[in-house]
Formats: C-alpha cells, sequence, structure tokens
C-alpha cells in the first residue's frame, strides 16, 4: 500500500531559494515605500525576515485590530502612558482606538506563516480599514 | 495515562510558600509561564506505579472504626489526600484546597488484564509465536516492517495498516519460522476475559499426538473425555506477561509499541488520591457515602487479600482460579464498568461508574468538563422586547448588574469614578463588590468603612464594581447554532427583572418572547471586552455568513408600521408630520423638514417622505440610498406603475415610490435597505437607521392602533359563495378523475400506475381549491383587514393561513400523501370502503371559523401531529449532524498566505472558494461579489453628469481596459479571473446599450466635440449615458470594494461553513421525497439526504444517474437508449420456453419473440441471449450445453448427468431461464426518459454508473450520478468532490435554502483532500485527524485513549479541541499572529576614552 514512500527520504528539507528572488524583486518594484519608517531598526531577530519583501496583505485584518486594540487597552487600563491627546476619553478601549486612529500604538504585529517563518508589520505600517469613511461618488 | 512533558512553574511558586527560608537558595531560572506544546500518551509500568506511590494500600476497612479516622494503608488513607476540609493530608501537609492529592498503589498476587489493552493483547498475541515470543512473520518481512516503522516520514494512519497487515500475514502462520513450534488461532472465549489460543484447530496430526499424551489420564478420569476433543492452550495472564517480556525490542517496534508490552498487563494498580473520589461523611450512625471507585478498590483489595491467603495457604487450584477469575472481572469493572456479557453474579444492581464511565458521553469529563466549562459572571432570565434601545444595547436588571462585577483597575482615569462606586457599596447600583489590592488581599464592602477603603484607593488596585451602561456584555441564546447565536451589547442598567433588547436582533437569536430564557455573560479582562466588541459586536454581525445576507433586521410590527405609513393616499399634516419624524430619536438629532408634498389649501407631507426623513434625517448626513426592490406583491412588468405599490425605489435617499414591506426591511434579502446602507456606507448607518425605523414604528403604532379580532375573519357574502364554488368546482374534477380511474380510462403518467396517477391528480386538484381560495380572499378582504395587512407587508403569516382561517383549511396530508387508511380500505368509519373522494381522505373544506366537522378534525390531528412528531425527532437528528460538522472543520482556517489549512498544516484549499471572497460580504445573487446594475445605478444617481456629457463607447471601452489593465486588477493582487471577468462583460453589455441607442439618434461612436449634434447628444445622455467621470467612480469602487471582501486571514472558515450547513438543517423537515422532473421519480431530500452525502454512506436510498443523449431530440432514440440500460429478462422477450422430451435426449428450447424485439429495438438475438445465459452461474449451462439455431431458436441441454434427476433438472432450468437478464444493467431498477424543455434525457434509477456511461447512445461525458461513492469509484476523486458540492447545492435549494457555494466547496474539500472520500463520521473523522485529545472529545472517548498509549502516540497540542482542553489560546484568529511593543533601542554605548571637546 505504501511501499512506494519508502524510497522516497532523503534530504529532510529543500528550499528553491531562485523563484523566490525572482519574486522579490518584482514586489519591491511595487512595494509602498513603508519601509523608511522610523522604527525599523529596532528589531533585530526579525531581520533576516525584513531583508525579503513581504507578502502578506497590507491590511490589519479584523483580529489584529481586535488584538492589537485589545492589548493597548489593557496597558493603558494599567496606567500606560497614553500616545495621544485626550479629549476627555477615560475608557481605555476608546483611547486605544483613538491611538489607533493617529497611528500611535507602539506595537508590531508577527505574523506566522503555515511553514513557521514570519514577517513584521508595524502597526503604523497597515492599513487600518475605516469602513465610517468610505463613500461612493462625490 | 498521559503526562504533560512540561507543566506550568508550579512547582517553582509552592516551594516559596515553605515557611522555611534558607539563607542561600537554589537558583531556579525563573523561564517565565510555560506552555504544554505537546502531550505523550503512554503506559506505565508496575515500577513507575510503586514509584510514583506514597502508600501501598492492602487493608481491607475504610476507617478505624472507635474513632472513624482513616485506617492507615486503607483506601482511604490519609496519605492520600483528604476529602474534608477539616482534616489534612500526612504527605504535603495541605488542606483541602492545597494538596492536590497523592497516588497509592495495591499489589496485585498475580497479574491480570487490563481491560483497555485487552484487544490489543490479543492482538499481539496473535503476532507471536506462543513459545519463543517472537514474530510470526518471515524474517525478510519482518525487516521490510520494520524498516517502514523506522521510517520517520511514516504517519499514523500507515503504521496502523502495517500493523493490520503484520496481524493478517502472521495470522496465516502455522508454524513458528524460530522455533518450530506450532501456532493456531488466538481468540477471546466467549464472553469472558479468557485469552485461548487453539492450538491444534488446523493441525490434525499434532492434535492426535497431543491426545495421545493423555492416554493414561484418560484411563482414571472418564469426565475428560467429553473435553478431550477441545484441546486448546489457556493463555492466562501470568503466560502472557511471560511471553511479552520475552519479547525482543524490534519485534515490539514492527507492532508499533512504543513500549513493553508486558506494560498491556497489570500487575500493579495505581489508588488515585482521595480528592478524586470524595467521601461524604453522613451521620455518626449511618456512616458515610463512599465514591463508587472507592467501593471498587475495597473490593479488588478484598479479593487480593483472599488470593493471597488461598495461595498462602495452599488451598485448592480450582478455588484460587476461581478467585483470580473474580480479581480480573473486578480489575476490569474498575476501569470499565460496562462490560458486555459478565456472569449475571457479578452484575449487582445499579451498575458503578468506572474511570471509562466518567470520560465517557455528553456528562463526561472530555465532554463535560474539559470541552465546555463553566463559567462564572454570568446571568439568565426570561427576555422581553424593547423597541427603545438601540440595536447593540441589551437591557440588564439592575439586580443582575450588582451581582455581576466587572474588575476595574485604578488608574488616573477612573480613579473618581471608582471611589464613588466603592463608597455606594454592594446594594446601591453604579457600586462595587469588592477592592482587591496589590498584595491579593479582598476587601469584601458590604461591612466595613467604605469612606475610608475610597479615600485609600490606589492606582493599581482593582475594584470589583458593578455593571454599568456601556460594559459589553455577550448575550446568547440556545441552541447556539450559528455564530450569531451570541453576540457582544452594550449593557444598559434598567429597572425590573428581564433582560430587553431590540426586536430587530430577534432573526440572529432566534428568539421570540413566550418566555423564551437567555443569558449574558461579562468579560472579566479589558482584551476579552476588547475583541467581543470588535469581533462578536451587533454591528460587526449583521449579516449572516451563511450567504451574505442581512439578519439583523426588522420584524413584526415594525413592517406593518412601515406598510402603513408607506401607504398611498397617506398625508400628514405639519403638526403629525413634525410628531412622527420626533418619534424616530430621543430629541437628540437634528431633523430637517422636508418641503410638502402639498402645499395648498394646507400644507401636506406623504408617509412616504417620512422615510426620506428617516433615512437621511439632515443634510449634513450624507448618505445616498438607491435602491429598487420588488415587493412582494409587485404585479410583473408595471414598474413604477404597479397597481398595488410593489415598485420600492429610493433614489439619493427618497423614496420614490413602492409601499415598504419585508422585502425592503426585512431579513433575508440581498438588496434591502438596511443591505444597502451597510454596505455602501457602514454598519452604524444601517444600525442607526434601524435604531430609527424601531422607535418610528413602534412608537407610531402603539398611537394608530393594530389588532385583530373575529370580524376579520369573517367572512362576506361573496367569498362565501366564491368559496362554495371553487370547492365544488374542485369536488367535480376530483369525482370526474375518480370516474375515470374506476373505468381504468385514466391517462397514465410517465412511471406510475392507475392509483398513483389518480392520487397525484386529486392532490393537484385539491391543492388548487385552496390556493384559489387564497386568491379570493385576497381579492374580496377589505384592504384594512389587519391579516391581510399583515401577508401583504411579510410581518407575519401567509395567503394560506388567511385562507385557512376565512374559507377553507384545505387538505391534509400525512407522509406528504392524503390521509392514509386507518381502518380497513378507508382512512375513517365515517366513510363507505375504498372511498377516493376528496372528504373521505382529508379534504377540510370548513375554515378555521365556520369551524371543522368531526371527520376534518381527525385529519386535522393526523397532520397536526405528524408535525409535531417531526420537530421533536429532526432536532436531535439535526444536533448530531451539526456537532460532528462541526468536530471536522473545527480547526480549518485561513493563514496569511491566503491558503485554507487545518490546525496541523495540512492544506485543504489553496485559496479559499477559488476567490478568497468572505461570503458574509458578497452582494450579488449565487455569491457573486457584486450587484454590479445597482451599483452602476447608485454611481449615476449620485454622481451626476457634469456638462461635458456622455461618453462615446469607444472612449468608455478605452477607459474600462486601460482600468482593468492596472497591477491591482491582476490575478496576482488577489482579483479572481472570475470578477474581473463579469466586470468586463457587464460594462461592455452596457456599453453596447449605449451605442445602440447612440446609433438610433445618428450619433457617432467615437469622439466628436461637434456642437451640430448637441441635442441629440443629451438625448442619448440622458437615455443611457455615461460620462467619463461615473465610469471611473464605478470602475474605482467596484475594485476597492473588492478588495476590502476578501476573506481575511485568520478566519475559522471552518467553523463558519459548519455552522452555515448545520444551521439550515434544522429549517428542513425531515422526510421530503421530490419528483426529479417525472412524477414518478422520488428523490430523497432534506436532512436524510444531507446525512447521506456527508456519511459518505456507500448505499443510498435513491441513486440515480441523469443521463444526457447523443441524440437529444429524438423520443424514439432515448427508448432505445431505455430499453438497453433497463434490464429485460428472457421472459419477456420469448415466445415460447418449452422443455422438450424427445427419446435419447431432453432439453429446454427457447423461441425468441423477434417482433417483440424489434418493437421495443433491442439488440438481441439467440447469439446474445445464449451468453447470456452462460453468464449466470447458478444455471450451470456451459458452452458445450448451448446449441444456437438461429437467430431466433435455441435449445440448452441440461448439465445433470444423472437420469433420475434429469427431469428435475429440466424444470428448475425452465423455471429460471426466464428470470435470466438478456439485456440491460442488472442494478439498473428502471429508466425514464425525462423531457427537458424540449430535450430528452434518462433519469436511470439505480447504481453502475459505468455501465451506463458505456451504454451506446449516452452522452457518457455528461452523464452524471448522485451518489458519490459510486462517482469515486468511476471517475475519480475530483469528480468526486464536484458531485458532493452540487448535491449539497441542490438539496439546500430544493428546501429554499441558499448557502454560500464556498462553504459547500469546503466541506467537499474536507472530505475528499486525503485522496478518498471520507464521510464526517467518527470512521472517517479518525483517517482526517491526528489528534489523540480531538478524537476522544468526539466519540469513542477511551478506545482512542488506550489506543494512543498503546502505541505511544504524541498529541501536539495546536487544534481548537485540543487547546480547549488544555486551556490554551489557539492559532485562529486573534492568535495566529503575535504582538510585539516597539521598544525604544538603547543609545550604542561609545567605550573609549571621552573626547576632550565636545
Amino acid at each position: 500500500m505504501a511501499d512506494e514512500e519508502d524510497y522516497e527520504g532523503g534530504e529532510p528539507d529543500f528550499e528553491e531559494p531562485e523563484p523566490e528572488e525572482l519574486e522579490e524583486e518584482l514586489e519591491n518594484d511595487e512595494a509602498p515605500d513603508a519601509e523608511g519608517g522610523i522604527d525599523v531598526d529596532m528589531r533585530e531577530e526579525s531581520e533576516q525576515v525584513r531583508d525579503k519583501a513581504r507578502k502578506t496583505t497590507k491590511y490589519m485584518t479584523k483580529y489584529e485590530r481586535a488584538r492589537v486594540l485589545g492589548t493597548r487597552a489593557l496597558q493603558i487600563s494599567m496606567n500606560a502612558p497614553v500616545m495621544v491627546e485626550l479629549e476627555g476619553e477615560t475608557d481605555p478601549l476608546e483611547i486605544a482606538m483613538k491611538e489607533l486612529r493617529e497611528r500611535k500604538i507602539p506595537f508590531t504585529i508577527r505574523r506566522y506563516l503555515p511553514d513557521g517563518s514570519y514577517e513584521d508589520w508595524g502597526v503604523d505600517e497597515l492599513i487600518v480599514e475605516d469602513s465610517w469613511r468610505r463613500q461612493v461618488g462625490n | 495515562m498521559g503526562r504533560g512533558e512540561a507543566g506550568y512553574g508550579a512547582s517553582i511558586a509552592s516551594q516559596q510558600n515553605i515557611a522555611l527560608n534558607f539563607s542561600k537558595r537554589p537558583y531556579i531560572e525563573d523561564v517565565g509561564p510555560r506552555k504544554i506544546k505537546s502531550i505523550r500518551f503512554s503506559t506505565m509500568s508496575s515500577q513507575e506505579i510503586t514509584k510514583g506511590a506514597e502508600v501501598h494500600v492492602y487493608e481491607q476497612s475504610l476507617y478505624q472504626i472507635p474513632e472513624r479516622r482513616p485506617l492507615a494503608n486503607g483506601v482511604l488513607d490519609n496519605r492520600l489526600g483528604v476529602s474534608d476540609k477539616k482534616s489534612e493530608c500526612s504527605t504535603c501537609h495541605g488542606k483541602l484546597a492545597d494538596c492536590p492529592g497523592h497516588f497509592g498503589y495495591i499489589k496485585l498476587e498475580l497479574p491480570v488484564f487490563h481491560i483497555g489493552y485487552f484487544k490489543n493483547i490479543i492482538n499481539i498475541l496473535q503476532c507471536i509465536c506462543k513459545s519463543c515470543a517472537r514474530l510470526l512473520l518471515s524474517e525478510e518481512d519482518r525487516q521490510k516492517c520494520f524498516r517502514r516503522m523506522r521510517n520517520p516520514r511514516t504517519e499514523v494512519l500507515t503504521k496502523k495498516a502495517i500493523v493490520k497487515k503484520v496481524t493478517d500475514l502472521s495470522k496465516r502462520v502455522r508454524t513458528c519460522a524460530r522455533c518450530g513450534e506450532i501456532n493456531g488461532v488466538v481468540k477471546k472465549l466467549g464472553s469472558t476475559l479468557k485469552i485461548i489460543h487453539d492450538k491444534y484447530a488446523k493441525e490434525p496430526v499434532h492434535r492426535d499426538e497431543m491426545i495421545g499424551q493423555f492416554e493414561e489420564a484418560l484411563k482414571f478420569n472418564k469426565e475428560l473425555k467429553t473435553y478431550i476433543n477441545r484441546l486448546q492452550e489457556d493463555l492466562n495472564p501470568i503466560k502472557v506477561l511471560g511471553l511479552f517480556e520475552d519479547m525482543t525490542e524490534e519485534d515490539c517496534e514492527v507492532l508499533d509499541l512504543l513500549d513493553r508490552p508486558e506494560k498491556l498487563l497489570v500487575t500493579h494498580l495505581a489508588v488515585p488520591p482521595v480528592a478524586i473520589r470524595p467521601s461524604v461523611e453522613m451521620d455518626s450512625a449511618i456512616g458515610s457515602n463512599e465514591d463508587d471507585i472507592t467501593i471498587k478498590l475495597l473490593n479488588i483489595i478484598e479479593n487480593n487479600n483472599q488470593l493471597r491467603m488461598c495461595l498462602e495457604s495452599g488451598q485448592s487450584i480450582v478455588h484460587c482460579m476461581e478467585i483470580w477469575d473474580c480479581l480480573q472481572i473486578q480489575a476490569a469493572m474498575y476501569i470499565n464498568s460496562e462490560l458486555p456479557g459478565l456472569p449475571p453474579n457479578m452484575q449487582t444492581g445499579k451498575p458503578l461508574r468506572g474511570f471509562v464511565q466518567r470520560l465517557k458521553g455528553k456528562q463526561g469529563r472530555f465532554r463535560g468538563n474539559l470541552s465546555g466549562k463553566r463559567v462564572d459572571f454570568s446571568g439568565r432570565t426570561v427576555i422581553s422586547p424593547d423597541p427603545n434601545l438601540k440595536v447593540s444595547e441589551v437591557a440588564v436588571p439592575v439586580l443582575m448588574a450588582q451581582t455581576l462585577t466587572y474588575p476595574e483597575k485604578v488608574s488616573s482615569h477612573n480613579i473618581e469614578k471608582l471611589r464613588q462606586c466603592i463608597i455606594n457599596g454592594v446594594s446601591k447600583h453604579p457600586g462595587a463588590n469588592f477592592v482587591v489590592f496589590p498584595d491579593g488581599a479582598k476587601r469584601f464592602l458590604k461591612f466595613g468603612d467604605r469612606r475610608r477603603i475610597a479615600a485609600e484607593l490606589k492606582y493599581g488596585d482593582i475594584v470589583e464594581r458593578h455593571l454599568e451602561d456601556g460594559d459589553i456584555v455577550l448575550f446568547n441564546r440556545q441552541p447556539s447554532l450559528h455564530r450569531m447565536s451570541i453576540m457582544s451589547h452594550r449593557a444598559r442598567v434598567m429597572p425590573w427583572r428581564t433582560l430587553r433588547f431590540n426586536e430587530s436582533v430577534c432573526n440572529p437569536y432566534n428568539a421570540d418572547f413566550d418566555g423564551d430564557e437567555m443569558n449574558i455573560h461579562v468579560p472579566q479582562t479589558e482584551e476579552a471586552r476588547t475583541e467581543a466588541l470588535m469581533l462578536m459586536g451587533v454591528q460587526n454581525n449583521l449579516c449572516t455568513p451563511k450567504n451574505g445576507e442581512i439578519l439583523v433586521a426588522s420584524t413584526q410590527d415594525f413592517l406593518t408600521s412601515s406598510f402603513l405609513i408607506t401607504r398611498r393616499d397617506t398625508f400628514y399634516d405639519r403638526a403629525s408630520f413634525s410628531l412622527m419624524c420626533s418619534y424616530m430619536g430621543d430629541a437628540t438629532e437634528q431633523i430637517d423638514l422636508p418641503t410638502p408634498t402639498i402645499l395648498k389649501p394646507i400644507e401636506l407631507w406623504t408617509g412616504k417622505q417620512l422615510f426620506n426623513v428617516l433615512v437621511r434625517p439632515n443634510a449634513q448626513t450624507r448618505v445616498f440610498v438607491n435602491l429598487i426592490v420588488c415587493e412582494k406583491n409587485y404585479t410583473k412588468g408595471r414598474e413604477s406603475m404597479c397597481p398595488r405599490d410593489g415598485y420600492v425605489y429610493f433614489r439619493n435617499s427618497e423614496l420614490i415610490c413602492g409601499q415598504l414591506g419585508k422585502g425592503t426591511l426585512g431579513n433575508g434579502n440581498k438588496d434591502g435597505l438596511f443591505t444597502v446602507l451597510l454596505r455602501d456606507y457602514n454598519q452604524q448607518a444601517a444600525a442607526s437607521c434601524m435604531n430609527r425605523l424601531a422607535k418610528l414604528s413602534a412608537r407610531w403604532i402603539g398611537n394608530h392602533g393594530f389588532s385583530i379580532g373575529i370580524d376579520d375573519v369573517q367572512p362576506g357574502a361573496r367569498l362565501t359563495i366564491e368559496k362554495e364554488k371553487q370547492i365544488s368546482q374542485g369536488y367535480h374534477a376530483c369525482d370526474k378523475h375518480i370516474e375515470l380511474y374506476n373505468k381504468g380510462k385514466l391517462t397514465l403518467q410517465p412511471g406510475c400506475n392507475a392509483a398513483q396517477t389518480l392520487e397525484s391528480e386529486i392532490t393537484g386538484e385539491l391543492n388548487k381549491i385552496r390556493e384559489k381560495a387564497g386568491q379570493v380572499c385576497v381579492n374580496e378582504l377589505h384592504w384594512r383587514n389587519s391579516p391581510l395587512i399583515m401577508s401583504q407587508c411579510g410581518s407575519k403569516g401567509s395567503v394560506i393561513n388567511i385562507s385557512q382561517m376565512i374559507a377553507c383549511v384545505g387538505q391534509q396530508s400525512v407522509g406528504g400523501h392524503r390521509a392514509p387508511n386507518g381502518f380497513m380500505d378507508r382512512s375513517l368509519p365515517h366513510f363507505p370502503r375504498n372511498d377516493k373522494t376528496a372528504q373521505g381522505k382529508g379534504f377540510v373544506a370548513n375554515s378555521f371559523y365556520t369551524g371543522l366537522t368531526a371527520p376534518e378534525f381527525f385529519f386535522h390531528t393526523m397532520g397536526g401531529r405528524e408535525g409535531l412528531v417531526d420537530t421533536a425527532v429532526k432536532t436531535a437528528e439535526t444536533g448530531y449532524m451539526s456537532r460532528r460538522l462541526m468536530k471536522a472543520l473545527e480547526d480549518l482556517s485561513t493563514h496569511y498566505d491566503g491558503s485554507v489549512r487545518n490546525s496541523s498544516g495540512g492544506v485543504v484549499q489553496l485559496t479559499y472558494g477559488d476567490d478568497s471572497m468572505d461570503p458574509a460580504n458578497m452582494e450579488g445573487k449565487n455569491g457573486a461579489p457584486f450587484n454590479l446594475d445597482r451599483l452602476l445605478m447608485k454611481v449615476k444617481a449620485t454622481c451626476p453628469p457634469q456638462s461635458f456629457s456622455s461618453l462615446p463607447p469607444t472612449e468608455l471601452l478605452n477607459t474600462l481596459t486601460s482600468r482593468l489593465a492596472h497591477q491591482d486588477v491582476s490575478p496576482e493582487s488577489g482579483c479572481s479571473t472570475a470578477f474581473v471577468k463579469s466586470l468586463k462583460e457587464f460594462m461592455e453589455e452596457h456599453i453596447s446599450t449605449i451605442s445602440n441607442t447612440r446609433s438610433k439618434l445618428g450619433l457617432p461612436m467615437d469622439c466628436s466635440r461637434e456642437m451640430d449634434h448637441f441635442l441629440e447628444e443629451k438625448i442619448a445622455a440622458n437615455v443611457s449615458g455615461l460620462s467619463s467621470r461615473q465610469l471611473e467612480v464605478f470602475l474605482e469602487t467596484c475594485i476597492k470594494r473588492y478588495h476590502a471582501k476578501r476573506i481575511e486571514p485568520g478566519t475559522a472558515i471552518g467553523a463558519v461553513g459548519a455552522q452555515s450547513i448545520g444551521e439550515p438543517g434544522t429549517q428542513m423537515t425531515l422526510k421530503t421525497f421530490h419528483f426529479a422532473g417525472v412524477a414518478s421519480m422520488n428523490i430523497t431530500l432534506g436532512v436524510p439526504r444531507i446525512k447521506e452525502i456527508i456519511n459518505a454512506s456507500k448505499k443510498i436510498s435513491t441513486p440515480i444517474i441523469t443521463a444526457k443523449l447523443v441524440c437529444e431530440n429524438d423520443v424514439k432514440a432515448a427508448r432505445i437508449v431505455k430499453g438497453r440500460i433497463e434490464r429485460t429478462v428472457l421472459g419477456e422477450v420469448a415466445k415460447s420456453i418449452k422443455t422438450v422430451l424427445k427419446p435419447g435426449q431432453a432439453f429446454v428450447s427457447i423461441k425468441l419473440d423477434m417482433k417483440r424485439v424489434e418493437a421495443l429495438q433491442l439488440d438481441i438475438s439467440a447469439y446474445t441471449v445464449a451468453e447470456s445465459i452462460m453468464k449466470v452461474s447458478k444455471l450451470k449451462v456451459k458452452q458445450q450445453h448451448l446449441r444456437v439455431l438461429d437467430h431466433e431458436k435455441l435449445i440448452i441441454f441440461t448439465p445433470e448427468t444423472d437420469r433420475l434427476k434429469l427431469h428435475f433438472a429440466l424444470r428448475s432450468l425452465q423455471s429460471m431461464l426466464p428470470k435470466v437478464i438478456v439485456k440491460g444493467i442488472p442494478t439498473v431498477e428502471r429508466a425514464v426518459i425525462n423531457q427537458d424543455k424540449g430535450k430528452y434525457n434518462l433519469l436511470v434509477e439505480g447504481t453502475n454508473l459505468a455501465a451506463v456511461m458505456g451504454t451506446e447512445g449516452v452522452e457518457g461525458r455528461q452523464t452524471k450520478s448522485n451518489h458519490i461513492i459510486e462517482v469515486e469509484k468511476t471517475l475519480g476523486i475530483e469528480a468526486a468532490r464536484k458531485c458532493i458540492i452540487d448535491e449539497i447545492q441542490y438539496t439546500m435549494a430544493s428546501h429554499g435554502m441558499s448557502i454560500d457555494l464556498r462553504h459547500m466547496m469546503l466541506l467537499a474539500d474536507v472530505m475528499t483532500y486525503k485522496g478518498e472520500v471520507l464521510g464526517i463520521t467518527r470512521f472517517g473523522m479518525t483517517k482526517m485527524k491526528d489528534s489523540v485529545l480531538m478524537l476522544a472529545s468526539f466519540e469513542k472517548t477511551t478506545d482512542h485513549l488506550f489506543d494512543a498509549s498503546v502505541h505511544g502516540r504524541t498529541d501536539q497540542i495546536e487544534g481548537v479541541s485540543e487547546c480547549i482542553i488544555m486551556g490554551i489560546p489557539m492559532p485562529i484568529g486573534t492568535g495566529l499572529f503575535k504582538i510585539r511593543q516597539n521598544v525604544q533601542k538603547l543609545p550604542t554605548l561609545k567605550y573609549g576614552p571621552t573626547p576632550l571637546l565636545s
């Protein structure tokens, strides 16, 4: 039944670097200039992932948004310094939302791909889908 | 059984609590909290059990009697932990709360089998030699299997297959290749726990030899003689243990045993801590109540002690064996008390709960305590409606709010508020119950000086304050069939005792207010409430992911009042119009009054204008709704001139025409007002509009009044006459049919006999009566009639309901037929025998108003009863189906690379649903992303053409192609080709209409700015123009919105898919049959059919092959093919089958009826018949027995040679020959010619797709079957996948349920991605999943656990079930990624001398 499987063993991990690099260059051309941000340099261990072009969506997913806001709200509720000017907001979640709107949340999202590699995206690099501003026409 | 490889750092913490303080503590690195990564299952050896135990347990009684203290070395020894609050554990000196309990052990005098491993033990014994304990396999085979087992890439499933193969091979081996000993069959003896080795069953020589040895004994013992023939070896536990100990490591590995096999037998029994089997102390007189496990342990000890005494004192072997057997059974019942076929003396009264029973079943540990847990901070009470609440709010009674608390950390933002809460205390509402200080101390605020506590409140303290307005709570109603059954609302603390919410949210919960209860839960951390709000909020779940239809929408009264308000000819003066405008809000919103429709003599506004205000209350609100909906009562083709005003047209938030009803405002549509608001604007726009409508409707209808009374269901004179007429007409028609039937002149329907035809004709006739009666009602009733209004606007009830109340209840059906004959040849004794009339078979001519006659009443209860039974049966059935679907699909999610994978990383789909679109966001029909017509209409309306009017078609085409060439429309950027194609086609079609218009007006097709055609240009623009700006905006919105509709990485689409398929199941009627084109061709539908598909049943109840014909337009051709497919037996085509007895020879002669054969156009001759006869093996007719005389005659000699039996042989041959199939496919029941739009195809009832496809005249490439397994066998796995999708789709569609195709694709992919069709059953599931815990939490809990420990499986904790059981966040949704804090990089320190000048 599974006789063939015996003989295919050999090198455990095979990588094909060439096509990847090709794609990299292509993607680099069109990639937005988000790379030139301010806080690129402080995440040391991610650097080897960094020089590859990132492929995952440039939009922040709703799960990322929820978790970022939640984590930030928790921090704020525990008296973390707030990064924006407050206008009377007291609810930590509301403050966190305001921070996100102004892109001041000091987080990086580490997106894991199924093969175990990851991409780091700063919260300030991602496009937050603000559905309330979407209007058609004029 | 299971051991975590890494535990939490609990031991570190407990060490610090020890009172002794060393000056130098050992250094323990704090690695932070640890997570369980995997669990390895294994078996424990005797040494391990003794080592892990604190006490050797051997005392037979529980307590030291006078003091009632637990006896030392007894089952309740204090060293095993404690189960009451007073005493202290002697091992760790902890109290009940601190001591986790400790193990003890019982040393069994003789080993016994472990009941959980019994099967495995037999299995191993079958594979090894019973004398040298080596594998029975040949060395070559053994080596091969060993290599394959050792291969690290071998999967669990393959290993299982190898073991099975080894077992099969070993069973065939008779003698051991190594020691030459004979080996026979090893099996369980009856239903006892004994294994026997039937060594000599197939070796008579050796048996006789063995019997010979007994010669001497036989002389003295006469009884032995009766048993001597059943010479078998008893493999008792001692012997088995010895064999297992002798097994080599390599052999163990071949049998996929990770550990030594002797661990499968019990020599030492672990005694679990007292904590898991608490003893409850009763009054001192009565004693104590002990757990079942304790009692069983006592029994075992008692038996064990007896056995020891027996062995020590040297009593008779029979007695010893008896006790040993008893011990074996006790030890087995300790683990599994539900052993089948125990000796009756062991079964006493109520069975005790063994370990297996503790784990198993719905209430067991796995499903009851590990997969689902009890929670704190929850409440439950009756619900009631409150239209004044927002859609996203829930009113929580004060009483509840004071019990449910939220732990708020004191920070600079909230310290003042929390101080006030503390001062208010426990019994005043915005209060608090506890304050928790950073050191862990907790103060209850009912007592003590609250003012002081408030004053001393510091940052970092936690106040468990009462629930307050705006807090986030989860709201849920069972049964939780889909994710919208639990949503997060914002709390509104209100007086009284019920939970209240806006009626618009009834739909997702499927709630009504007839006494329903609902639950609320309060998330306790900031993270939890944020996630709840963002992901589970009502506003974020307005649409169902089932098909993208809106679910939270207006219902019942809201629809009625909107319908009444927007009725034509309703006018309001300034006072009433303003009043109604102010109903909408809570006096917080600014409202701009529109210009009145009628200015003179007095200002009057129409009701429709009120909806303009509702959608867009003021000029600042930049909401422009554009939509066209055809309501239920729309007359086709009349558009805005519809006489019943059913054409709803909103243009730029102005209701131009149409009376609003369910189609526009209700749930379950894709083009309604709220959907448009949600899609074109946002959730807030839709939700606030719903809020306004709820308030307006409830307040308006409260003043206006809407009720139903007896006069609403009183038929008028004309109605009564009309109804009588209809009924008598219908009866007359029925009687005619019956008369024809009795005369035998009824024209038969294809594939039906006379009785069936009559039934279907009469049923059709009677259904017509009710329909017509309903129509009469609708026409005759006054427009103010309440039921009529309700049915017209869709708020409640249908035309049939009205007609049943007023005119006629109609035909009652039981099981899809008219009332059956419960008595002899009649349905009720009120009627003559064999009565086929309408009245006699359950037609109820009366209405509920006029009242039913006695027989009618009985018929009505028959139908009613069926409905009740149906619902009761189907809830259980669909529930189980949903559970299975959920378990199979639970861990599928989309990943960041767009693929759909299960928890172990196996790819199920490369892109979700082939286009990675989110089903919840689909706007168009059949899962298309957009309703392009509506979108274009909106663009045209919202951005009116400027002075330079429409573009010429060539220009439009250029713009289109250039836009579609952009990078963001390419497949690489995520635009599916199907979408681009549909967009292009839509635009091209539109452009072609434009060019049509232009050519009719004589305008050029290309760009020419000549002013001489000015007028025509204008006309063309007005008729069907498109300005460049419009086109640009249209394309831009399409593409941009398309990208926003992609499914987000991390979505648990498996769970969503399972719910989307499971939830509609509950709405399906259980047993429905449906006619596939032809009346006689029934197809199983409904829940049974879905079950068949999901189970991947090998045998389905109605297999049907739809065969397309090569020659589609000809009935004759169809008949020929039909004849070839349907089986024809010899009896049908033979003119005669005669036995001929001539001197010297006797044979059967067959003569074919060639006329008939030709008429049926069958390809039969004597030659083919001869072949067919030879194929029937039962006849035993060979070539030499047959002689074909000519093409229509052949003779058969019987193979029988015995002259005496010759006659009988001929007789039986003659009786069997007519049944020989001479043409057609034996598995086919029948074939029916079906006409579809002038084309013919064949519906073949039966199986064997390959044969049908191969039949001449059938277009094999387009022939389909509804039998999934057969399709897989015939056409392969991809075809099976398609078949699954199509069949689910078809079944759902025929019940009027639309489900997004992507869910079905996912299900089909899960069922096929392993390369074979796997059902969503426990058998298929074991092949799909690797996780032991997941399988154990599904079905056959303990089987999976025992199996895992025998084979030493490792469970990577990565799936949903495993993570829930372990209490770990799962890698789905918000757990797919990690959040890292950006930290400022440390300044680089320069080492070196400080510069002199700086």
